[in-house]
């Protein structure tokens, strides 16, 4: 088999207990991610989605099974390399951009590569190599509130972006923008996905970005009911 | 930690510069805290300050003034009132930035880089708020005595006994803010990135 697999899940299960009931998020998911692969996670909300993506992304932990990023077992990992998997290996990029708001649009791409290690100056350096490579070139020192919704993401990919993950995570990344400026987001992570060979993972709702994957997650009741070609 | 583990680095220098822009951002609230500090703080200057300016004056052959004790109880509880108003308005504080804080995990932070971001903070306004403090405290302290003492008394103070007491109010002010960044510093590091994420203000 050459699927070449950078996210693995084995019979991931997580469980609540919210007010005393008992509540199965993720009821016995297993799924392969391949490396460069750009995968859409759908589903109503209560579906499990969300859980699974933070799974992926080492922010939650199993309850029963386990995910193996780049052949690590990550339920396995303490909090020290939880936050270097998280900082190296994953971009995210989230529906309301949260980027941090004291910063200009530099400083905040620079931010995780201050995290990596990068000495100031390289981590600037290279956050106005990022946002020019995602059209911001001019727009260097402006603080978030400064930018539009559109622009804001494109500063929210180039920070997920700033120490060269294997992974990009995205929660309904177009839900806060209008339809044509999540269609230009969508195109600029499809590039990415293609011309860098990332593995793109986003959980959402919008038909764009569902007809631009390569493969398609339906989830329903902390299940897959079904995966389609994209 | 080994390098086969990874390192996530964050410097004094970035806390800091992180701390300035969050203590000028929220510039009304900074203010408030500072000058929680500094009442407190010039309380306690002008008393000490008062106490030496008698003493210098007895020496002087003045006459024997002395500062009523009951003043230092007051003084204790003024300092545990700022204290406990900046720990609340510290706590305010990590729950505006919740949504930061939790991104800034979620792209590597460890709990050890957001205390070190607040307590960087704490000190930059433990500082000014100690500085201020000194300010208007040997202000009050010349209106109060110098009528008997005479205004000039401050310039025949021991200047080595006048240093020592200013570094010791700022040293003072610096300490009561880190311990009242404490707690909120600690709930802050300990927020669980998911639900902070999902917080809605």
């Amino acid at each position: 088999m050459n699927f070449d697999s950078v996210i693995e899940l084995k019979s991931l299960a997580r469980h609540y207990e919210v007010g005393g009931e008992y509540v199965k998020a993720l009821d016995g998911v297993d799924l392969k991610i391949g490396r460069g692969e750009y995968l859409s996670l759908v589903g109503p909300s209560g579906s499990g989605k969300t859980t699974l993506f933070n799974m992926i992304g080492g922010l939650d932990r199993p309850t029963t099974g386990s995910v193996w990023i780049d052949g690590v077992d990550i339920s396995k990992l303490d909090a020290y390399e939880l936050a270097w998997l998280r900082c190296r290996r994953i971009g995210y990029i989230f529906q309301n951009f949260n980027l941090i708001t004291v910063l200009t649009a530099q400083e905040n791409v620079a931010l995780p590569t201050v995290f990596a290690g990068l000495s100031r100056d390289d981590g600037i350096a290279k956050a106005a190599k990022l946002l020019r490579s995602v059209g911001l070139g001019e727009r260097l020192n402006h603080k978030p509130t400064q930018l539009s919704a559109g622009q804001q993401q494109r500063v929210a990919i180039a920070r997920a972006l700033a120490n060269d993950p294997a992974i990009i995570l995205a929660d309904e990344p177009t839900g806060n923008l209008d339809l044509k400026t999540g269609t230009e987001i969508i195109d600029l992570l499809h590039g990415l996905n293609k011309t860098r060979g990332l593995t793109l993972v986003a959980a959402t709702h919008d038909t764009k970005m569902i007809t631009a994957s390569d493969r398609v997650v339906w989830m329903r009741d902390g299940r897959i009911e079904k995966i389609e070609r994209g | 930690m080994s390098h086969e583990r990874g390192n996530v680095h964050f410097s004094f220098s970035d806390a800091f510069k992180l701390a300035i822009s969050y203590l000028e951002r929220r510039r009304d609230r900074s203010l408030l805290n500072i000058a929680s500090i500094s009442l407190g703080l010039s309380f306690f200057t002008t008393l000490l300050l008062t106490d030496t300016f008698y003493q210098t004056f007895m020496v002087m052959g003045g006459g024997n003034l002395t500062v009523d004790q009951t003043y230092y109880w007051l003084v204790i509880i003024a300092l545990a009132v700022s204290v406990v108003g900046i720990t609340n308005a510290m706590l305010i504080s990590v729950y505006e930035r919740i949504r930061e804080i939790g991104t800034m995990k979620c792209i590597g932070a460890l709990d050890k880089h957001i205390i070190l971001l607040f307590l960087v903070e704490a000190v930059l306004q433990g500082a000014l708020g100690g500085f201020f403090g000194i300010l208007f405290g040997t202000l009050a302290a010349l209106l109060t005595t110098g009528s008997t003492t005479g205004f000039d008394i401050i310039l025949k103070v021991n200047p080595m006994k006048l240093l020592t007491l200013y570094a010791s109010s700022v040293i003072l002010a610096i300490f009561l803010s880190t311990i009242a960044t404490m707690y909120p510093a600690y709930r802050a590091s300990k927020l669980d990135p998911v639900e902070a994420l999902r917080y809605e203000l």
